[in-house]
């Protein structure tokens, strides 16, 4: 059984519609690209998944639990995580701590414990701070752990994006953009840091603007355009597909 | 430890002071700052989620109107009036929240602002209730006698002054807990970055409303034990004007603290306003008010509490640190 499948969805915003119909699988595991031209759809699309927009058609249907229609903390708690193409850290406070707070969905202990400072409940602070240093490390950040979010430059918000969604230990990883605004050199390190995941048996579907990037990292793409899927395939086949070329580069004239 | 010695030192003088003087001018004063500290620090604890209440004068209403009720009508002693005051107005808090907290910014402001006033109209309208404009007279809480110790609230102000210090106690080790807890982290997260905090598994109404409920109910005490110390509830007791000065007393305090911000800005502006313009002319009280703030929005952005950090050279926070945040606007 496929671990997502979204059927039919459709979302309106007025008379403009940002995402047509849109069908898919994906199974557990997976390293799939969605790829489009601006305004295709491919945000709309994560942004229906992760729970920001409630209010669409269509299902979908997450380890065989409907989760369409539920907040995001709701489908967090599902196992799907997202990790945002802007600035989205609590950028007042530390890369550490940042971290830290993305493992309280994972916490045992309640408010109460937390109120009262109890023993069990200060030493899954100190597990979960532990926890966050070493979720640091794969990211390259671990020096960075007592900056502060805010002044960090793009490239390594973006790595600390990364390990905030890991924190609360996902079975699905939304990567939005993961390529924008970063540097040449860095770009190996994210590919490198999406192939580990893959290996480590989290699904990973990313949203991606290049195209080269994503053609060598991801066995399957999917293809947007003005809301609809247009090819669904290997690589190979979906950069050759004479739809796409159009899509992405307009019909020659005469 | 070192950080549990100024508030113990704070705490000592505080218990101390009546051994100084028992005027009960002065302790008057004292003892107002304190009804005003508690609802300061129910107005900063809900600003830490990044919300604005404009309308917690209107929860000392509530809780003001409740114990005097509950005392008057039905012979209930003060001290089960206090509590009843605190658990009613915690109630319409979860009401209300649970209802406004959705909207977030600058509507819930408006509401909560409006509210007041729907308390205010409906406390004068509502005569068979409360008596309307008349108001209600609450009495002191009953004369206590501990073996041979008598404790009397009507011949001298110093029970109440010790029974202030004690609920102010109270409240800032609640705040200051929360504050320092995996909560309190919890309520910097939604204020900083809603739509993050909501995608790293944070229910932001629940939070919301959980600290909305509790700066309810502590400002409900407050207003309970007001009414019962000046002897009198009416629907003018607490207003509009006194919802926007717990906001100010935050701002001149500090609101990146939770506890002593409250507490000085509630004494600066609450005591020493009230001092300040009984030896002025009574028309001065908005103008010495008004000058307090504008100094302090000026050199001291982060309210009082930053002079700590000015004579230590530690960095100044900026203003309502905390406050500004991503919104989601999705739907």
């Amino acid at each position: 059984m496929p671990i997502l499948e979204l059927r039919k969805l459709t979302k309106r915003f007025g008379n403009l519609i940002a995402l047509r119909e849109f069908d898919l699988d994906i199974n557990q595991g997976e390293l799939i690209g969605v790829i489009g031209p601006n305004g295709s759809g491919k945000t709309t699309l994560f942004n229906l998944i992760s729970g920001y927009y409630r209010r669409f058609e269509g299902e979908i249907v997450y380890k065989g639990k409907r989760i369409s229609g539920l907040r995001p903390d709701q489908i967090a708690r599902q196992g799907i995580a997202r990790v945002f193409q802007s600035y989205m850290l609590y950028e007042d406070t530390s890369v550490l701590e940042n971290t830290t707070r993305c493992c309280y969905l994972r916490c045992e202990t309640n408010s109460w414990q937390s109120f009262f400072n109890t023993s069990r409940y200060r030493k899954e602070e100190v597990n979960q701070r532990a926890e966050a240093e070493e979720l640091l490390q794969p990211v390259g950040l671990a020096e960075l752990r007592d900056s502060l979010a805010g002044k960090l430059p793009y490239g390594y918000c973006r790595l600390l994006g990364v390990a905030m969604a890991l924190a609360t230990n996902p079975t699905l990883l939304l990567l939005d953009e993961p390529m924008a605004g970063i540097s040449h050199d860095e770009k190996g390190l994210v590919i490198n840091l999406i192939k580990k995941l893959r290996d480590q048996g989290i699904t990973v579907m990313l949203v991606e603007h290049d195209v080269k990037a994503v053609v060598d990292i991801c066995p399957r793409l999917v293809v947007l355009d003005f809301g609809r899927k247009i090819a669904d395939g290997r690589p190979e086949e979906v950069t050759t597909d004479g739809k796409v070329i159009e899509a992405y580069l307009g019909v020659e004239q005469g | 430890m070192k950080k549990v010695i100024p508030p113990a030192v704070g705490l000592v003088l505080a218990l101390c002071f009546p051994l100084v003087t028992t005027d009960p001018f002065i302790l008057s004063l004292l003892i107002e700052a304190g009804v005003w500290a508690i609802a300061v620090m129910g107005f900063v604890a809900i600003l830490r989620t990044g919300e604005f209440s404009l309308g917690q004068a209107a929860f000392m209403a509530i809780g003001g109107y409740a114990s005097a009720l509950v005392t008057i009508n039905l012979g209930i002693p003060f001290w089960f009036g206090l509590v009843f005051a605190g658990i009613m107005a915690a109630l319409v808090a979860l009401a209300l929240g649970v209802v406004v907290l959705r909207l977030g910014g600058i509507y819930f402001a408006i509401v909560t602002l409006v509210f007041g006033e729907i308390v205010r109209i409906v406390a004068l309208n509502w005569q068979g209730l409360t008596r309307g404009a008349t108001g209600l007279t609450p009495s002191a809480p009953s004369t206590i006698h501990i073996g041979s110790i008598t404790i009397d609230f009507i011949a001298s102000k110093v029970p109440f002054y010790y029974l202030i210090v004690l609920l102010v106690l109270v409240a800032a080790v609640v705040f200051w807990r929360v504050d320092r807890s995996r909560l309190g982290r919890t309520f910097r997260s939604i204020a900083s970055n809603e739509t993050l905090a909501e995608h790293m598994g944070i229910h932001l109404m629940k939070y919301k409303v959980i600290i909305f409920v509790i700066a309810g109910f502590f400002t409900g005490i407050a207003g309970a034990f007001f009414c019962h110390f000046t002897l009198f509830m009416g629907p003018t007791t607490f207003d509009v004007w006194d919802s926007i000065m717990i906001l100010i007393m935050g701002i001149v305090g500090g609101t990146s603290s939770v506890v002593l911000g409250p507490i000085i800005g509630a004494l600066v502006l609450s005591a020493g306003g009230a001092y300040l313009t009984s030896a002025l002319m009574v028309g001065m009280k908005p103008l010495v008010y008004g000058i307090i703030v504008i100094v302090v929005v000026v050199l001291l952005p982060g309210g009082l509490v930053d002079l700590g950090r000015y004579i230590s050279r530690a960095p100044r926070i900026s203003s309502l640190q905390g406050v500004k945040r991503h919104k989601k606007r999705g739907n």
